[in-house]
C-alpha cells in the first residue's frame, strides 16, 4: 500500500518532467537553491565575513572560486550564505502574506455582508501601490531588519491571496457538499477548513510560487537602494549595491555573480510557477 | 595686498610638485583661455545652499564659487598652511595687542550680486551671526561651526573698510579657520533663511539655476572685483546619485572633473586604464575613520578593555582592506606628507594598534582573558554605524578584527538622519565613525572632538590635562613649539583611546587634461572657488 | 453601465483616501524625522534649536491636525513645502512628472512590442522550440533585477564604446535625438521586464480562444490559419491583454524607482527614494499619492474599457 503510494507520486513527477521540461528545470533550480541554503556551512569554503586585507579584489582563482570583494571577502561563500537570506525572505513573506490573506479571504467570503465590504476596501488600499514603492515606504518606516523586510514584502500578497480564497469560498459555499456537511452538524470552522481549503490549493500554489520569486527580487532592489536587510547577513542585493558598483569595472565578478544568483533563483521560481499554472489551469491544457 | 602669482609660477608650481601622475607633462602652455562651461560631477542631494548652515562638501563645493572669504588658502597651492593664506575681501590684515586683535583692511568698491555695496558691516554681521553674539536677532537654523569662534570677544567695524576681531586670548589659528571654505562672508541685507535656496555673494560666479537633485548651474559674475577673473563662463554641477554611473560619466567625458573624495585608488586605476590621458591628483581629504568607544557605558568604562579594542585593530591591514592601499595611517591630526601636524612614523609605531599585528592581537587576548573573557565566555558587543557604504566598509572590517581576538560584535545600522543625534546622546556602546575636519589645523580638530563637554566629543572622553594642553597649544605663537605640543596631545589621545583612529583615506581627484589650474588641497572643503580654473579646449 | 462606472469611481476615491491615511501613519512611524536630518549635517544637535525648528515646521501639532491640513491643502492644489529644499514641493515635483510619464509610456510601448507578438507566436506554436525560446526569453526578463540589467548596460556601453546616454536630462525641445537616446536604454530595460506578463497573458488568452467552437469551425471551413488567428481569435483574446497592460502600466513605476537611479533620469520615482531617505514628508506623501492616483486611474481606465468592450457590462444597468 505504502509502496504503491510512493510509486504513484514518482510516476506523477515523471510525467511532470516529461510534459513540462521547463517546469522541471525550474524545479531543479529551486531544489539547488534550497540545498545550498540548508548545507551552506558545508558548501562555503570560507567564513563569509572574514576580510583578507592582502587579497582585496582578487579575480576568481583556486582559493577564491568567484574572487574577492573590496574588503577581501570570499564572493563564493557570501553567495552561498546569501541563499539563506533570499530563501528566508521569500518563504517568510509568502507564508505571512498567504496566512493573513487566507484568513481575511475565508472570513470575508464565508461571513459576507459588512465584513466582506470593509475587508474588500482595505484590500483595495493594499493593492493601490506597486510592490517596491510600498516596500520602500514600509521598510523606511519600520527600520532595517530582516523581519521588517519580510513584513513589508508580504503585504502586497495579502490582497491577492485573499481574493483567491474569497472567490473559491463563495463558489464552494453554495455547493451541495458543504450544505450536506452543515446539515450533518459540522461546525462552521471545520467546514471551512476541511472542505474549502483543499479546493483552493491549485491557484494558491501558483500565486505563492510567483510570490517567492518576486520577494527575492524586491529584497534585492531594497538592499540595492540601501533599505533592505542590514549587514552582517550576506545579501545578494546588497552585494550589488554601492561597493560592487564602485569596483564594477575593475572587478566585474562583484557585479556578475550576485546578479546571476538573483536572476537564476527568481528564474527557477518563475519557470516552476509557469509550469504549475499551465498544469493547474484546465483551460490551458492541450486537448 | 598679496597678489595672485603670475601664470608661469603657477604652472611651474604644479609640475614641480609632481602632482600630475599623468604621463603628459603640462609644461609649456599658452595663456589662459576664456570661456567654456565646466561640467562638474556632484554626488547629488545638496541639503541646502547655505554654507554656514551645513557641514558637508555637498554644499561647500558647489557654493564656494558664489562667495568670498576675508582670506582664503591660495587655490593654486596644494598644501594649505598659515603661509599660503591670501587675501580675498581683505586686502591685508595684521595682529595687534600681542595677538589678541586681528585687524582686516577690506577691499573697496566690491558689490554683492544684487548690486548692493559690500562693507565692513557685512563682515561683522556674518561672524556675529555664526558665533551667535549677544543681541543678534537673526539666527542660523543650524549652526555647526559656532565653536570655531568661541574665543571671539567682539567684532568691531570702526569704518567701512576695517574690521577688528577682538579675542579673549591669543589664537593664531583663527586665521586658518577664516581661510576655510566654510567661512564665506554673507550679505547683511538678506535674511539667512533665504540663502538656503539662493545665493547672493560677491564671488566670481552667480547662481543661474538650481534644479534639486538634477543640476546646479552657476554663471560668470561680470562685475567680479578681480579684473580678468573668472575664466570660465559658467559651471554646471551635475548630480549623479549612483557611483558607478558617476564614474561612467567621467569616462564618457560628460563631466570634466570628479567630485572631491569620490575617486578611490581603485577607481583611479580603472580610469587610467580606460582613459590614459585622464589627470589623477593624489591628495588627502582630511577625513578619518575612527572607533567611538562609549567611556561611560559598561564594560567600556574599564580602560583596560578600551586598550584591548585599540590593540586589536590592525591599522595597516585596514588601509589595505578598506582603501586597497589608497590611504595612510595616522593619529588625530592629518599625517605627513599631506598634513602639517601629523605624528611621524617613528612615533606612530609605538602606539597601541600600530605595531606588530600578531603580537598586539595576542596582547589584546591576554587582557580579555584577565578580565574573564574567553572562548567559553566571549565578550558580546553591538557595533553601531551609519547605514552608508563609507561607514559600512570600516564597520565590517572592525567586526572581523574583533572576531579575531574573540569579541563577538553584531552590527547595528543606523539611518543617516538618526546617526548624529544618537552618538551625541551617547546611545551606543561601540561605533564606527567618520570625522571630517575643515582646515588642517589643531584648533579646528581638538576643540570640537576632544575637549570635555564639546557636543561633538561623542565618546565622552574627558581629560583635564589634555584640555589644558589644548588651550596652551592654541595660544602658542611659535610654530615649532606649537607643533611639539600638538603632537604630544595626539600621542596621549591615541594611548588613552579617546577615539582610536583607523586610517585616513586619500583622494585621487580625477579630471580631464584640458581642465587647468584646478589644484586639489589636503582638505576637501577649501579649494572650490574656481576663479582661476580655465579650459584648454 | 453608469451605475457600474460610478461605483468604480467611488471605490477608487475610497482607496485613495485610505491610502493617504496609511502613508501618513507609516511616515510618522519612521525613526528619525526631517528635524534630525537637518541637524545631521551639523554633526550634533542643540536641544533648544531643535525645539524651535520642530515648532517652525509644525511637528508639535497633533497628528490629526497635521493630517487634516495636508488633505485640505491637497484638495486646494497646494502640495506643501519641501522641508529639505525649503521650496514649495510642487516646484520640485512638477518638472519630474513628464520624465517619469514619458519613460513609463515608452517602456509600456516596448513591453507591448515585445510581449504581444511573442505571445501570439508562442500560442500558435504551442510546445514547439519556438514557444520554449520565447517563454524562456520572457521569463528571463521577469527574473533579472532591473537595476542589474541597467548596471550591465552602462558598464558595457562605457567599456566598449566609451559612451553612455546623457546623464544630464536633455529636454526634447533642445535636442530630440539625444533625448530619445537618453530614454531608449532605460525604456528597453524596464519594458523587457514588463513584457513578460503581457506575453504570458497574450499566450494563454489566445490558447483559450483557439479552442473555442467558432475558431474550430472557422478552421474546419478551411480558412487560412493566419486569417483565423487575426480575424477571429485575436479579437476575442484582446480583453485580458488590455487588462494586463493597464495593470502593468500602473505597476511599472515600481521598476522605474531603481532604473531612474541607475540612468540618472530626474524622474518622480528616483526622487521618491531620495525623499524617503531624507524624511521629507511633504514630498514623500505627495509622490506616493501621485503614484497611487496613477494606479487607481489606470485601474479605472481598464474598468471603463472593459465596460465598453464587454457587452455583458455594457448593456447591464
Amino acid at each position: 500500500m505504502k509502496e504503491g503510494k510512493w510509486l504513484q507520486i514518482l510516476r506523477r513527477v515523471g510525467r511532470f518532467l516529461r510534459r513540462k521540461p521547463l517546469g522541471a528545470a525550474g524545479g531543479i533550480i529551486v531544489f539547488l537553491l534550497v540545498f545550498t541554503a540548508v548545507f551552506a556551512d558545508f558548501l562555503a569554503t570560507k567564513d563569509p565575513t572574514r576580510t583578507h586585507p592582502a587579497q582585496t579584489l582578487t579575480p576568481p582563482n583556486r582559493t577564491f572560486w568567484l574572487g574577492t570583494d573590496n574588503l577581501g571577502r570570499d564572493v563564493y561563500s557570501r553567495i552561498v550564505y546569501g541563499s539563506q537570506l533570499s530563501l528566508l525572505v521569500g518563504l517568510g513573506s509568502t507564508l505571512l502574506g498567504s496566512v493573513i490573506g487566507g484568513i481575511v479571504g475565508l472570513l470575508s467570503g464565508y461571513l459576507g455582508g459588512k465584513v466582506d465590504l470593509i475587508s474588500q476596501r482595505i484590500l483595495d488600499i493594499m493593492q493601490g501601490l506597486p510592490l517596491l514603492v510600498l516596500a520602500l515606504v514600509m521598510s523606511a518606516a519600520l527600520g532595517p531588519s530582516v523581519w521588517n523586510v519580510i513584513l513589508a514584502i508580504s503585504v502586497p500578497l495579502v490582497p491577492r491571496a485573499a481574493r483567491i480564497i474569497r472567490a473559491s469560498t463563495l463558489t464552494i459555499r453554495e455547493m451541495a457538499y458543504v450544505e450536506a456537511a452543515r446539515a450533518l452538524g459540522s461546525k462552521e470552522g471545520r467546514i471551512a477548513f476541511h472542505h474549502i481549503l483543499p479546493n483552493t490549493l491549485g491557484p494558491f500554489i501558483v500565486l505563492t510560487t510567483a510570490q517567492l520569486g518576486s520577494a527575492i527580487l524586491v529584497e534585492a532592489s531594497l538592499s540595492f537602494l540601501g533599505m533592505g536587510v542590514p549587514e552582517p547577513y550576506p545579501s545578494w542585493g546588497r552585494m550589488l549595491s554601492v561597493s560592487a558598483a564602485e569596483y564594477a569595472q575593475k572587478a566585474p565578478w562583484l557585479v556578475v555573480f550576485p546578479g546571476l544568483a538573483i536572476s537564476l533563483a527568481v528564474f527557477g521560481f518563475n519557470l516552476l510557477g509557469d509550469a504549475l499554472r499551465d498544469l493547474l489551469d484546465p483551460k490551458l491544457r492541450r486537448q | 595686498m598679496k597678489k595672485y602669482p603670475k601664470m608661469f609660477f603657477v604652472l611651474m608650481g604644479i609640475s614641480a610638485l609632481g602632482l600630475l601622475l599623468s604621463s603628459q607633462a603640462s609644461g609649456a602652455q599658452a595663456e589662459p583661455k576664456y570661456g567654456g562651461i565646466l561640467n562638474a560631477s556632484h554626488i547629488a542631494d545638496i541639503p541646502s545652499l547655505s554654507i554656514h548652515e551645513e557641514a558637508t562638501a555637498s554644499t561647500v563645493w558647489p557654493m564656494m564659487p558664489c562667495y568670498n572669504n576675508l582670506v582664503l588658502f591660495d587655490p593654486l597651492k596644494k598644501q594649505e598652511s598659515m603661509e599660503t593664506i591670501i587675501g580675498e575681501l581683505a586686502e591685508s590684515w595684521e595682529w595687534q595687542d600681542g595677538g589678541k586683535s586681528l585687524v582686516f583692511h577690506l577691499r573697496k568698491g566690491v558689490k554683492w550680486h544684487d548690486g548692493q555695496p559690500f562693507s565692513s558691516k557685512d563682515v561683522k554681521y556674518t561672524f556675529d551671526l555664526v558665533r551667535q553674539a549677544p543681541g543678534m536677532t537673526v539666527k542660523l537654523r543650524v549652526n555647526p561651526r559656532k565653536l570655531w569662534y568661541d574665543n571671539v570677544e567682539a567684532i568691531d567695524a570702526p569704518d567701512e573698510a576695517t574690521v577688528i576681531f577682538r579675542l579673549k586670548r591669543p589664537q593664531p589659528s583663527l586665521l586658518m579657520m577664516l581661510a576655510s571654505g566654510y567661512s564665506p562672508v554673507y550679505p547683511a541685507h538678506i535674511p539667512p533663511a533665504q540663502l538656503r535656496t539662493r545665493c547672493v555673494g560677491t564671488g566670481p560666479f552667480k547662481m543661474k539655476e538650481h534644479r534639486p537633485g538634477e543640476v546646479l548651474e552657476l554663471e560668470k559674475n561680470p562685475d567680479y572685483f578681480i579684473p580678468g577673473r573668472p575664466y570660465l563662463d559658467g559651471i554646471r554641477y551635475i548630480m549623479i546619485k549612483d557611483r558607478a554611473t558617476r564614474t561612467a560619466a567621467l569616462q564618457a567625458g560628460q563631466v570634466d572633473i570628479a567630485f572631491p573624495f569620490d575617486t578611490t585608488k581603485t577607481i583611479a586605476e580603472t580610469l587610467k586604464k580606460t582613459n590614459p590621458d585622464m589627470v589623477i591628483v593624489e591628495t588627502s581629504q582630511n577625513v578619518n575613520e575612527n572607533i567611538l568607544i562609549n567611556f561611560e557605558k559598561p564594560p567600556f568604562d574599564n580602560p583596560k578593555l578600551r586598550l584591548a579594542i585599540n590593540l586589536a585593530m590592525d591599522r595597516r591591514a585596514y588601509v589595505q582592506a578598506v582603501y586597497q592601499g589608497g590611504g595612510i595611517i595616522g593619529g588625530a591630526m592629518l599625517p605627513k606628507p599631506y598634513g602639517v601636524w601629523g605624528l611621524p612614523e617613528e612615533e606612530l609605531v609605538k602606539l597601541p594598534g600600530y605595531g606588530d599585528p600578531v603580537k598586539q592581537k595576542e596582547e589584546a587576548k591576554k587582557i580579555l582573558a584577565e578580565l574573564g573573557y574567553g572562548p567559553d565566555n566571549p565578550l558580546k558587543v553591538i557595533l553601531s554605524t551609519r547605514a552608508t557604504a563609507s561607514y559600512l566598509d570600516p564597520a565590517n572590517f572592525v567586526i572581523d578584527q574583533l572576531k579575531q581576538v574573540g569579541i563577538e560584535a553584531t552590527l547595528e545600522q543606523v539611518e543617516t538622519g538618526v546617526w548624529h543625534p544618537k552618538v551625541t546622546r551617547r546611545e551606543y556602546t561601540l561605533a564606527a565613525n567618520r570625522t571630517g575636519i575643515g582646515p588642517d589645523d589643531p584648533d579646528a580638530n581638538y576643540f570640537e572632538n576632544y575637549k570635555c563637554g564639546s557636543p561633538r566629543n561623542y565618546s565622552g572622553y574627558c581629560n583635564k590635562e589634555i584640555d589644558e594642553l589644548i588651550e596652551k597649544q592654541s595660544q602658542t605663537l611659535d610654530f615649532a613649539e606649537r607643533l611639539k605640543l600638538v603632537q604630544e596631545i595626539d600621542k596621549k589621545l591615541q594611548i588613552d583611546g579617546a577615539r582610536p583612529i583607523l586610517g585616513w583615506a586619500l583622494d585621487y581627484f580625477a579630471m580631464w587634461p584640458y581642465v587647468k589650474n584646478l589644484v586639489p588641497h589636503q582638505s576637501v572643503y577649501n579649494y572650490g572657488r574656481m576663479q582661476e580654473v580655465w579650459l584648454d579646449k | 453601465m453608469r451605475v457600474y462606472l460610478l461605483q468604480r469611481l467611488l471605490i477608487g476615491f475610497i482607496t485613495l483616501l485610505g491610502m493617504s491615511i496609511v502613508i501618513f501613519v507609516l511616515l510618522r512611524l519612521a525613526p528619525g524625522n526631517i528635524v534630525d536630518i537637518i541637524f545631521a549635517s551639523a554633526g550634533y544637535v542643540d536641544p533648544e534649536d531643535k525645539k524651535a525648528l520642530i515648532h517652525e515646521l509644525g511637528f508639535d501639532k497633533p497628528l490629526i491636525a497635521q493630517y487634516g491640513s495636508w488633505i485640505v491643502h491637497l484638495f486646494q492644489g497646494d502640495l506643501g513645502k519641501s522641508y529639505h529644499y525649503d521650496v514649495p514641493a510642487w516646484e520640485i515635483i512638477k518638472p519630474r512628472i513628464p520624465v517619469t510619464v514619458e519613460l513609463g509610456v515608452l517602456s509600456i510601448l516596448v513591453a507591448i512590442a515585445l510581449g504581444v507578438p511573442s505571445g501570439i507566436i508562442s500560442a500558435v506554436r504551442q510546445d514547439t522550440w519556438l514557444d520554449y525560446t520565447f517563454r524562456i526569453f520572457s521569463l528571463a526578463g521577469l527574473s533579472m533585477p532591473a537595476f542589474w540589467l541597467g548596471m550591465l548596460v552602462i558598464l558595457l556601453l562605457v567599456r566598449n564604446l566609451g559612451w553612455v546616454p546623457s546623464l544630464l536630462y536633455i529636454s526634447p525641445f533642445e535636442n530630440f535625438k539625444d533625448h530619445l537616446l537618453q530614454f531608449l536604454f532605460p525604456a528597453l530595460a524596464v519594458g523587457y521586464r514588463s513584457s513578460a506578463l503581457i506575453m504570458r497573458i497574450t499566450r494563454s488568452a489566445l490558447l483559450e480562444v483557439l479552442r473555442e467552437d467558432y475558431v474550430r469551425t472557422a478552421r474546419a471551413k478551411g480558412q487560412r490559419e493566419t486569417l483565423v488567428i487575426f480575424r477571429h481569435a485575436l479579437k476575442n483574446a484582446i480583453l485580458p491583454v488590455i487588462t494586463v497592460i493597464g495593470i502593468e502600466f500602473a505597476f511599472l513605476i515600481g521598476g522605474l524607482v531603481v532604473t531612474e537611479t541607475v540612468f540618472n533620469l530626474p524622474g518622480v520615482a528616483r526622487f521618491l527614494v531620495e525623499a524617503i531617505l531624507s524624511r521629507d514628508y511633504p514630498i514623500v506623501q505627495n509622490l506616493v499619492m501621485f503614484i497611487a492616483v496613477i494606479v487607481v486611474l489606470s485601474n479605472l481606465i481598464v474598468d471603463f474599457l472593459y465596460a465598453w468592450l464587454d457587452p455583458r457590462i455594457r448593456y447591464a444597468g
